[in-house]
C-alpha cells in the first residue's frame, strides 16, 4: 500500500490539468491496474473463446491459429503479471511514472473496444452486403504453384477459386468446356447478369477480411429467383465459358442446386 | 425496414473488417511492445551507443539494417522505435529504422520471397525500402532543434534498471512495462482499425481496382488501397500478388514499399511520438519518394 500511498501524496502536489491530477477522469494506480488486468485477461479469452467456437476463421486465414493460441496465452499471463505486480508493495512507480498520461478510464475503454464491440454486436463471417464495396473480384489471386494444383484436381473437386484460378492460368479455356463442376457457395445476383443467372461466389483472402476478394463462377438456372442473395448453395453442372466485362469466367449450366448450410470454414484460402 | 436491414448489414460487415484487422494485428503489436519491455530492462545505453555509429550518414544506414534483428511490422516498430530513442538512438537511425525495419527483416523477405520467388521483385523492394528510409531519416536529422518533431519523452526519474535484480525480477518489469505500452499504443491503433474499417464499408474499392495500367494513376491506386486496407507488412506480399498481371510493376512495388512505411493505422500511432510536423513528415516523404521511384520504374523499364 506505501507505493499506492506515495503516487497519492505526487498526484496531489500536481496542476489540476495534469492528466493525472484527479480531478482529469482518473483512477488510482492500484484500481487501474486491477482493470488493466481485467481487460488483457478479457482479450486473452475473447481470442482463445473464437478459437474453441470455430469462428476464429471468419476473421483470418487458418494459417494464423497457433500465432492467435500463443497470443491469447500471452494475453492471460500478461494479466496474471500484473495482477500480482498490483499486490507487491514495492509497486515500480518509476516504471509506471513515464506511462501516467495512459491511466485513464477512457484507455481501458478504447482496448476493450474489440472484446465490447464483439460481444454487442451478433457476429458473422462476410456476406455479400460487403461485396457493394469491395467488388467482384475476376483475377483470383494466385500463388506461384497454386494454379497447377487446381488444374490436376478432378474436375468436381475443384471449388470456386481453382476454377477461377484454372481460367486465369489457362489462356484457351475452351478446354474446360463441357466439364461437370460441382461447387458450394453463396448466392449474389449481380447487376451485370441476365434474370435467369446468379453468381456462386466465395471470398477468398489471405491474411484477414481486410483483404477479401469475393471470386464467383456464373450459373444458368431457370430458378434463379428463387435463390435468395447470401443463402448458400451447392451447385452441380456443366461448365462453359462467359464473359463480365469484357474477361473470361467460368459458367455453369446447372443440373441440379441443393441449399446447404453455411460451411465452418466460408472462406478460400489462395 | 430494408434501411434497417441495410444498416444493420453495413454494421456487421465494419465490425466483421474491424475484428478481422484486430485480431491479425494485436499478436504483432503485443511482440513490438515485449520487443520494447525487453530493451528497457536488458539494454543499457552503452551498449545501445557502441552499435550506432554518432554521425549521420552511419546512423540511418545502420538503423535501415537493424530491422534484421528486431523483426517487427509496422504496428510493434513505433513502441520498439521511441524505446530506442529513449535509450539514446539518434533521431536519423530512429526515424530510418521506423520506415525501413517493417519491410526490411528476414519474415518480410521470406513472405516475399514466397509470393514472388527471389527475383527483382523482392530485390527491388529491398532496396527501395532501405533508399526511402535512409532519406527520410536524414532529412528529419537536418532539423536544429529534434524537439520539435518529436512528442517529449518523459524522462525515467530512477537510474538504469538494476544490473543486480534477479532475472525473473526483471522479467517481471519487462512485462509490466509491454502491457503498459500495449495500452498505450493499442488505443492509436484500435482507432486507427475503426477509420480503416469504415473506409472498406463505406468507400467502394472498385475503383482502386479499375485504374491498372496507367503509369502514374496505377502507382497512386495501389497506395492509396494500401493506406486503406491497413494490413500487417508480413503478409502484404501475398495480397500484392492478386495484382500481377493487371497491375503495372511500378505500382505493385509501391503498394510493397510504401505500405509498410504508412497505413491508417501506423499514422495514427506516429501521432504517440511525433509531434503533428514530424507526422506530417513521416507520411509526406515516403509517399513523394515512393511516388517518383515507382513512376520512374514504370516509363523506364518494360517490365
Amino acid at each position: 500500500m506505501n507505493g499506492v500511498k506515495g503516487m497519492k501524496g505526487m498526484i496531489s502536489s500536481l496542476h489540476p490539468l495534469h492528466p493525472l491530477h484527479p480531478l482529469q477522469n482518473n483512477m488510482s494506480l492500484r484500481s487501474y491496474r486491477s482493470f488493466q488486468a481485467l481487460v488483457l485477461a478479457a482479450i486473452g479469452i475473447f481470442l482463445l473463446e473464437k478459437i474453441w467456437s470455430g469462428t476464429l476463421f471468419w476473421y483470418i486465414n487458418q494459417r494464423y491459429l497457433i500465432l492467435i493460441f500463443a497470443t491469447g496465452i500471452g494475453f492471460l499471463a500478461l494479466a496474471q503479471t500484473i495482477l500480482a505486480s498490483r499486490q507487491k508493495k514495492d509497486e515500480h512507480a518509476d516504471h509506471d511514472h513515464h506511462h501516467k498520461q495512459t491511466y485513464s478510464r477512457w484507455n481501458l475503454v478504447i482496448i476493450a473496444l474489440p472484446v465490447i464491440l464483439g460481444v454487442i454486436i451478433p457476429q458473422r463471417p462476410l456476406g455479400t452486403a460487403a461485396i457493394a464495396n469491395k467488388g467482384m473480384n475476376t483475377n483470383a489471386p494466385l500463388t506461384v504453384n497454386g494454379a497447377a494444383t487446381s488444374l490436376e484436381l478432378a474436375s468436381t473437386d475443384r471449388t470456386v477459386l481453382d476454377w477461377i484460378r484454372a481460367y486465369n492460368y489457362e489462356s484457351d479455356v475452351t478446354k474446360f468446356d463441357g466439364q461437370k463442376a460441382n461447387v458450394i457457395g453463396f448466392v449474389y445476383h449481380d447487376s451485370r447478369l441476365a434474370k435467369d443467372e446468379f453468381l456462386v461466389g466465395r471470398f477468398a483472402l489471405n491474411c484477414c477480411v481486410a483483404d477479401a476478394t469475393a471470386i464467383g463462377m456464373i450459373v444458368k438456372s431457370e430458378k434463379s429467383a428463387s435463390f435468395a442473395d447470401n443463402s448458400w448453395v451447392r451447385v452441380a453442372g456443366t461448365v462453359s465459358a462467359a464473359e463480365i466485362d469484357g474477361k473470361k469466367i467460368p459458367s455453369i449450366t446447372a443440373e441440379e442446386i441443393d441449399k446447404v448450410s453455411e460451411p465452418e470454414q466460408p472462406y478460400l484460402y489462395p | 425496414m430494408e434501411i434497417f436491414s441495410r444498416l444493420f448489414d453495413q454494421l456487421s460487415t465494419f465490425t466483421t473488417i474491424f475484428l478481422g484487422v484486430f485480431i491479425e494485428a494485436a499478436p504483432f503489436l503485443l511482440l513490438g511492445t515485449l520487443a520494447s519491455g525487453f530493451v528497457e530492462v536488458f539494454f543499457d545505453k552503452d551498449s545501445l551507443a557502441r552499435i550506432i555509429p554518432r554521425n549521420r550518414v552511419g546512423g540511418a544506414i545502420v538503423g535501415s539494417l537493424l530491422g534484421l534483428f528486431f523483426p517487427v511490422c509496422e504496428c510493434g516498430v513505433v513502441p520498439l522505435t521511441r524505446r530506442l530513442m529513449k535509450k539514446g538512438m539518434p533521431l536519423s537511425a530512429g526515424v530510418t529504422f521506423l520506415m525501413a525495419a517493417p519491410a526490411f527483416n528476414p519474415i518480410v523477405i521470406a513472405s516475399t520471397a514466397a509470393a514472388f520467388g527471389v527475383g527483382r521483385v523482392l530485390f527491388l523492394r529491398m532496396l527501395l525500402t532501405a533508399i526511402i528510409a535512409i532519406i527520410t531519416g536524414l532529412i528529419f536529422s537536418m532539423q536544429k532543434n529534434p524537439q520539435e518533431l518529436l512528442l517529449p519523452i518523459e524522462m525515467d526519474i530512477h537510474q538504469e534498471p538494476q544490473i543486480v535484480a534477479p532475472l525473473m525480477e526483471r522479467v517481471r518489469q519487462a512485462l509490466i512495462i509491454a502491457s503498459d505500452e500495449f495500452f498505450e499504443m493499442g488505443r492509436y491503433m484500435i482507432f486507427g482499425i475503426v477509420i480503416a474499417a469504415g473506409m472498406q464499408t463505406l468507400v467502394p474499392q472498385t475503383w482502386m481496382l479499375s485504374v491498372a495500367s496507367g503509369p502514374v494513376i496505377s502507382v497512386l491506386a495501389l497506395m492509396a488501397l494500401a493506406i486503406v486496407l491497413s494490413i500487417c507488412s508480413t503478409v502484404d506480399a501475398f495480397i500484392a500478388l492478386s495484382f500481377v498481371g493487371t497491375f503495372t510493376t511500378g505500382s505493385i512495388l509501391a503498394f510493397l514499399v510504401f505500405g509498410p512505411m504508412v497505413d491508417i493505422k501506423s499514422a495514427i500511432m506516429f501521432m504517440g511520438v511525433f509531434r503533428k510536423r514530424g507526422v506530417t513528415y513521416l507520411v509526406l516523404l515516403p509517399f513523394v519518394l515512393t511516388v517518383l521511384a515507382t513512376v520512374f520504374i514504370n516509363l523506364n523499364t518494360s517490365w
